[in-house]
Parts: C-alpha cells; sequence; structure tokens
C-alpha cells in the first residue's frame, strides 16, 4: 500500500512543484497549467468547444450521470421480476464488460458518416442533412464520445440498482396500495427513497469514473479535432509521453487526485453514517 | 563272568571313543574349513585393499576428469552464448510489412550467427515506454526503430550509443541522416524510407474515364471538377489517424507552393507560421479545396485505401508504402502537384539503447541494416526506397522504381513535424484535423501552430 499507493501519489504531487530541472519552483507549474487554453478555453463564451479538458471533465459530468443514472434506473425498473429479464440485462451489460479501447473504436464508428448507426438512424428519420462523421467535427466530437459512454457505463448503474430493487419489502407497495397510492407517487415515496444508498454509490463512482475517462477519447478522437475533445486524464498523457513535461503531467495528475479525493469524501461520510 | 553293568560301561566308553572320533574328525574338518576360510579372507582383504588401491587412482582419475568436464561444460556455454546470442529488433512493422522485413532479418541471421527476435511496437507507443526504461537502465530491445527525433534527444540525454564510427555519410542521401546528428556525431542511422510523393489513383480508373494526369494548377483543378460532374462528391478520400496523413498533405502543399526550403525554415524555426509566406499557402490552394469539398472529412486512413481502391474516390495522397498495400500495385499511378520542386522523403531511423546487452552483436546488426545489401534485400521487396545511394534502380519493383525517378530532379526534405516532434508534432496533427472540417478557422489554426512551433 505505501509502496504502490502512498509513495506515487506524494511523489507526484512534489514532482509538480519542480522544474525540470529539478528546482523548487512553487506553484509556477499550476499557474502554467491551469492558465493554459489546454485546461481552461473560455474565451468568446458562449462557443463549441474546445473549452478545455477541465471544462469537458464538466459538461462530461453533466450530461453522462443524469443519463446514465436515469436510463440504469429505468431499465432496472422495467426489467423487474420479468421473464427473460436477465438476457436483457446482460446485453445492456455488455458495455460495462467492454474494454474501453474497444469501446472507443466503436464509438467512432458508431457515429461515422457512411457506415454508423447513428447516422443511419438520422436518415431514416428524414434528418439526412445533420449526417456526418460526429468524431470529426469540434463541435460534435466531445458529445460524440459522452452519449457513447452512456450506452458503456448503464450496465453499471442498472445493475446496482436491480440489486438495491430487490432488497425493497414487496409489503411497502401493497400497503401504498391498499392507502391508493399510484405508480408514481409508490415511485417518488418508496422506491426513490430507499435506493438512496445504491444512488450515492452510483453517483460517486460515475464521477469518478467521468473524471478519469481516458481509454476512448484517445482511441475514438485523440483528443480532436482541435483539442475539442481533450479531457483531463488525456491531457495529463499528452504532457508525459508526447511533450515529455513530466512536471505538468504531475500537476493535472494532482488535480485529479484533489477531485476524486472531493467527490469520494461525501460518499465515504455517508457510508459510515449509515 | 561279565555283568551287564560292565558292558554297558564298555559300550558306553566305546560310543564315547566313537562320537568324540568322529567329533574330532568333524572338528579337524571344521577346522580345516575355518583355514581355509582364514586364508580365504586374507586373501580377500587383501584383495579389497588392492581394490581399495586401485578405486582410489580410479576416484582420482574420475575427479579429474569431473573437473575437466566441468570446465569444458563452462567453456562451451561461453562460447555458445558468444557464438549465438539472441538480440531483440523493435520495429513498427506487422502484417505484411512485417512479412517483408523479416528476410532481411533471416539474412544477417545466416551470415553472422547471430540469433534476431523481432517484437513490433509503434513510434506512438516507443514514446510511452522509453522512457521510463531508460530512466531505470534498462531498454526492451537491441535495435530499435523510433522517430529521428527522439533519437537526438535521447542522446542528448545520454541513452543513446554513438555510431558515428559504424557509418560513412557519404553512402546516404544528402540530408537523410541529419535527424540523427547531435553535435556533428551519429546517434543513429537511417534504414529504407518512404517517398510521400502526392496523389495516388487507379490507372484503370483514370482510363476508364479519359483522364489524365495534371501538369498545371488548373489542370489540376479542372480534374477535380471533372470527377465532381461525375458524381464524386468529394474526389480526394482523406485519411485520417492521429493526423499524419493530413500533416503529409499539407506539407507537400508547402514545399510545393512555398518552395523546398520553407520547408527546412519551418523545421529550424526561421520561419513563422503566421508569415504570409505559409499563410499565403494554406490560404490560395489548400484551404480553397476544403472550402469547395474537394476533400472528403477525415476518413481512418485504411478505410480510405479501401474506399479509395474500390472506386469510392478517384484520389488518395499517402506515401510510397502504399504500393505494398493494394492487391495489383500494376494499377497505381501518381504525380504530384504540378510545380513541385522537393519531395518528403520519411526515413526510418534506427538506434542502440546505451543499455544493450549485446553492444557488438548490436552493431553487427547496426552495420548490416546500414548496408546496402540489406537495403537491396528490403526494397526488393516493394514499399520501401533505400536510403544507401549504392542501391541502384534495377534492385526496385517498377512501380517503386517509378516512385525513386519521381525524386530525380527534386529537392529530398526531411518531414516536418517527425523532425520537430513533442508538443509541435501533436499539436500540428491535432489542428490540421480542424483545418479540415472547419477551414475558415485558419487563423486561429496557425496561431495555435505557431505558438508551439521552434
Amino acid at each position: 500500500m505505501i509502496i504502490f499507493v502512498v509513495f506515487p501519489i506524494l511523489n507526484t504531487i512534489y514532482i509538480s512543484f519542480l522544474s525540470p530541472e529539478g528546482g523548487f519552483i512553487g506553484l509556477e507549474n499550476y499557474a502554467m497549467v491551469i492558465g493554459s487554453k489546454k485546461i481552461f478555453n473560455l474565451e468568446g463564451l458562449p462557443k463549441n468547444p474546445p473549452l478545455g479538458a477541465f471544462v469537458h471533465n464538466m459538461i462530461w459530468i453533466l450530461i453522462h450521470l443524469p443519463l446514465s443514472i436515469i436510463s440504469g434506473l429505468i431499465f432496472a425498473i422495467i426489467l423487474k421480476d420479468v421473464k427473460g429479464s436477465s438476457i436483457v440485462k446482460t446485453l445492456v451489460f455488455l458495455g460495462m464488460v467492454t474494454p474501453m479501447v474497444v469501446g472507443g473504436l466503436i464509438i467512432r464508428y458508431t457515429f461515422e458518416k457512411d457506415v454508423g448507426i447513428v447516422n443511419g438512424l438520422l436518415s431514416l428519420i428524414g434528418l439526412g442533412d445533420l449526417t456526418k462523421s460526429w468524431t470529426a467535427y469540434p463541435d460534435t466530437a466531445l458529445f460524440a464520445l459522452i452519449f457513447g459512454s452512456v450506452w458503456l457505463w448503464t450496465g453499471f448503474s442498472m445493475i446496482l440498482y436491480s440489486a438495491g430493487l430487490a432488497t425493497i419489502p414487496k409489503d411497502y407497495y401493497e400497503a401504498a396500495k391498499i392507502d391508493g397510492a399510484g405508480p408514481f407517487k409508490m415511485f417518488f415515496r418508496i422506491t426513490l427513497p430507499l435506493l438512496r444508498s445504491i444512488t450515492v454509490t452510483v453517483v460517486t463512482m460515475t464521477i469518478l469514473y467521468e473524471l478519469k475517462i481516458f481509454d476512448i477519447v484517445l482511441v475514438a478522437t485523440y483528443g480532436g479535432p482541435g483539442e475539442a475533445s481533450s479531457v483531463l486524464a488525456f491531457q495529463m498523457w499528452l504532457y508525459a509521453f508526447r511533450y515529455f513535461q513530466f512536471n505538468k503531467a504531475a500537476v493535472v495528475a494532482s488535480l485529479l487526485t484533489i477531485l476524486t479525493t472531493i467527490v469520494t469524501i461525501p460518499m465515504i461520510k455517508f457510508m459510515v453514517k449509515r | 563272568m561279565v555283568n551287564k553293568v560292565e558292558i554297558s560301561i564298555i559300550a558306553l566308553v566305546l560310543i564315547a571313543i566313537i562320537v568324540s572320533g568322529a567329533a574330532l574328525g568333524y572338528s579337524l574338518s571344521i577346522l580345516d574349513k575355518l583355514d581355509k576360510l582364514t586364508s580365504n579372507m586374507a586373501d580377500l582383504t587383501s584383495s579389497l585393499i588392492d581394490l581399495t588401491g586401485t578405486v582410489a587412482d580410479v576416484a582420482e582419475k574420475v575427479g579429474a576428469s569431473l573437473d575437466a568436464i566441468n570446465e569444458i561444460q563452462s567453456r562451451l556455454e561461453e562460447v555458445e552464448s558468444r557464438l549465438m546470442p539472441t538480440i531483440t529488433v523493435i520495429g513498427p512493422w506487422s502484417g505484411a510489412e512485417m512479412d517483408k522485413f523479416l528476410p532481411v532479418l533471416a539474412r544477417f541471421e545466416a551470415l553472422t550467427g547471430i540469433n534476431v527476435r523481432y517484437k513490433i511496437y509503434r513510434a506512438e507507443e516507443l514514446a510511452t515506454l522509453l522512457p521510463a526504461q531508460f530512466a531505470t537502465g534498462t531498454a526492451p530491445g537491441d535495435v530499435i526503430f523510433m522517430w529521428g527525433w527522439f533519437i537526438a534527444e535521447n542522446a542528448k540525454n545520454g541513452h543513446v550509443m554513438e555510431v558515428t564510427d559504424l557509418i560513412d555519410e557519404s553512402k546516404f542521401l544528402s540530408g537523410s541522416l541529419d535527424a540523427v546528428k547531435v553535435n556533428g556525431k551519429f546517434y543513429g542511422c537511417a534504414y529504407t524510407g518512404k517517398v510521400k510523393p502526392g496523389f495516388w489513383y487507379r490507372k484503370s480508373f483514370f482510363a476508364a474515364r479519359n483522364l489524365t494526369e495534371p501538369k498545371t494548377w488548373n489542370e489540376f483543378l479542372t480534374l477535380l471538377d471533372t470527377l465532381k460532374a461525375m458524381g464524386f462528391e468529394h474526389p480526394i478520400v482523406s485519411g485520417d489517424e492521429i493526423g499524419w496523413p493530413l500533416s503529409d498533405i499539407a506539407e507537400h502543399f508547402l514545399i510545393t507552393y512555398g518552395g523546398p526550403e520553407l520547408q527546412l525554415q519551418l523545421i529550424d524555426g526561421t520561419a513563422s507560421w503566421t508569415e504570409d509566406s505559409v499563410r499565403g499557402v494554406f490560404e490560395n490552394y489548400l484551404v480553397p479545396l476544403l472550402e469547395n469539398g474537394y476533400f472528403s472529412e477525415p476518413i481512418e486512413w485504411t478505410t480510405a485505401k479501401d474506399q479509395w481502391w474500390q472506386g469510392d474516390y478517384a484520389l488518395y495522397f499517402m506515401g510510397s508504402w502504399i504500393t505494398g498495400m493494394v492487391d495489383d500495385p500494376s494499377d497505381l499511378g501518381v504525380f504530384s502537384l504540378p510545380d513541385c520542386e522537393g519531395l518528403v522523403f520519411a526515413a526510418d531511423y534506427f538506434f542502440i539503447p546505451k543499455y544493450t546487452q549485446y553492444s557488438d552483436e548490436a552493431k553487427e546488426l547496426f552495420k548490416f541494416l546500414a548496408s546496402s545489401e540489406a537495403q537491396r534485400l528490403q526494397v526488393a521487396q516493394g514499399g520501401h526506397i533505400a536510403t544507401n545511394i549504392e542501391v541502384s534502380l534495377d534492385s526496385y519493383p517498377e512501380v517503386d522504381r517509378r516512385v525513386a525517378n519521381l525524386t530525380v530532379g527534386k529537392a529530398v526534405l526531411p518531414d516536418l513535424d517527425d523532425s520537430i516532434g513533442g508538443e509541435f508534432q501533436a499539436t500540428f496533427w491535432d489542428q490540421l484535423k480542424l483545418l479540415w472540417v472547419s477551414p475558415q478557422s485558419l487563423d486561429d489554426i496557425l496561431r495555435a501552430i505557431e505558438a508551439v512551433a521552434p
């Protein structure tokens, strides 16, 4: 634990305060990285991406989080106590067991102009004018990755919610029915509150996934075009292994560590309280 | 009268005498046997003593033999390791390209007896792997193919073996070794390379439509318009990957309409990406073609090659390795942009890491790969152009001979982004992908490139 986790984290944070020559330079690296358009590119708002890797991660969270939670919950509810649901659940869960590199390739070709299923569907419903290779354009590349990622991650929330739904006693619903409650009231007054701990877990794990997303960006768009789909983890990799600026890479790694800690602490507190 | 008692006594005495006699006789015989036994034992003891001496002699001799055997064995192992080490070559080629490289290594093995193992790593993967390995004083191979700028950069940091005495620069294409030269010393060499000659087409495609290669810029535009009128929405397919296919096209335009010198000035930083000479090439030549839809949007480059080959597109800008990627290379034709006076020649560079355990054997392979024999063997299989000038045009298949001929009378130039590398290369590739779909953003794109240029 100390050798493989604690030491590397502390060493990375230490490197982030050094110059390439090894001298201590305080927060200079942080100023350079955070001040770079690669991380924050907000001039000329409102505008399409590129908006900077940090902002792209936040957009990813804002769109991907509710979509994957809601779709996972819907699947779990619809497939509860349904014959053959295990087959459907398996199909939905396929995204979770697909390697992210393969997932990135699938996303790329799903949104390809000539062979992609998304463009095929758009043509089918009369929106042929919108067909293009989504991953090739700065205004759609990031969103193609986000929507593709919803398919990859929905299985996770579905499985957790399925397990949570199975723990809710049926007596509650029967009692509510007797009192005249309809399905919506039962859902909001019984199901959701009793799924609270599951929801906290799903939200936390999903945000962590969204912060560390890298593979599908690397494979599908390489962060482009024009940095329009770059994210923090990808930018960290670029700094380290393409630019050979290891101190700046350490800065991004430290920022990611801080962000994930901020996300994780509330969940741990919640679990401990329970 | 003799009484019964006296008779009994006499009988007993007689019996006793007889038994005694028998016992005596038996005892005598036992004694005799004992004597013999004793004598035998004495003999045996004597023999044992002799045997012991013999065994000791034998043991002494065997011991000496064992020592000798051990010594012989260790010498054999030493000779074996010296005679047949296995060195590792790391290169980017897989599939059909790898099949064309392996015979070169096999030839080296046959000549030298040194075993060679080939491992596949792309340059992008090595860029991630090598810095960490070098930091620990190790290397995954003994001879490694890698970008020239990467070799030079790591030579400055002391991770690369100097090989000046292994190279005769006069035997190589002029300028082809500049990328791996640091402070007048060589740290790598050029193997074969690829030319990026221009726009490829299928001769059968052109013949069926009565099309000809353009000789002027206006003829080029006319050709593109003719293809559009024939129903090709985008006559030229654009390959995509991490960005290098588009950078090859951009460099070809810069060299043709900015001059060969401009390429070198952009590499060494004496020209700016925002100055008129550079901006003008984009604004007057490349951007209009993009805005008018003559280029397709970027498509994964091997898929683009397949679609072009089956007739979905008419033209494809690609390097000369394409001759090894199509079913019928004899159907291939290629033309440079009209008035082009320089071509990019992208050599495949290789080096020996300082941390190799087989430096002598690695040097032997290094010299072989730099030799005309190895390069002749490679180019004969198609898709490669030699950097060693002792390889004659006769060594090439017909289509590659035409490609090699294209360089005659033209300046041979290094690849721009491969020469600079680092943050510039990644940014250059990324910004060109943006230019292809958003040509109206030219000024922002040139500023972004200039910000990371040398």
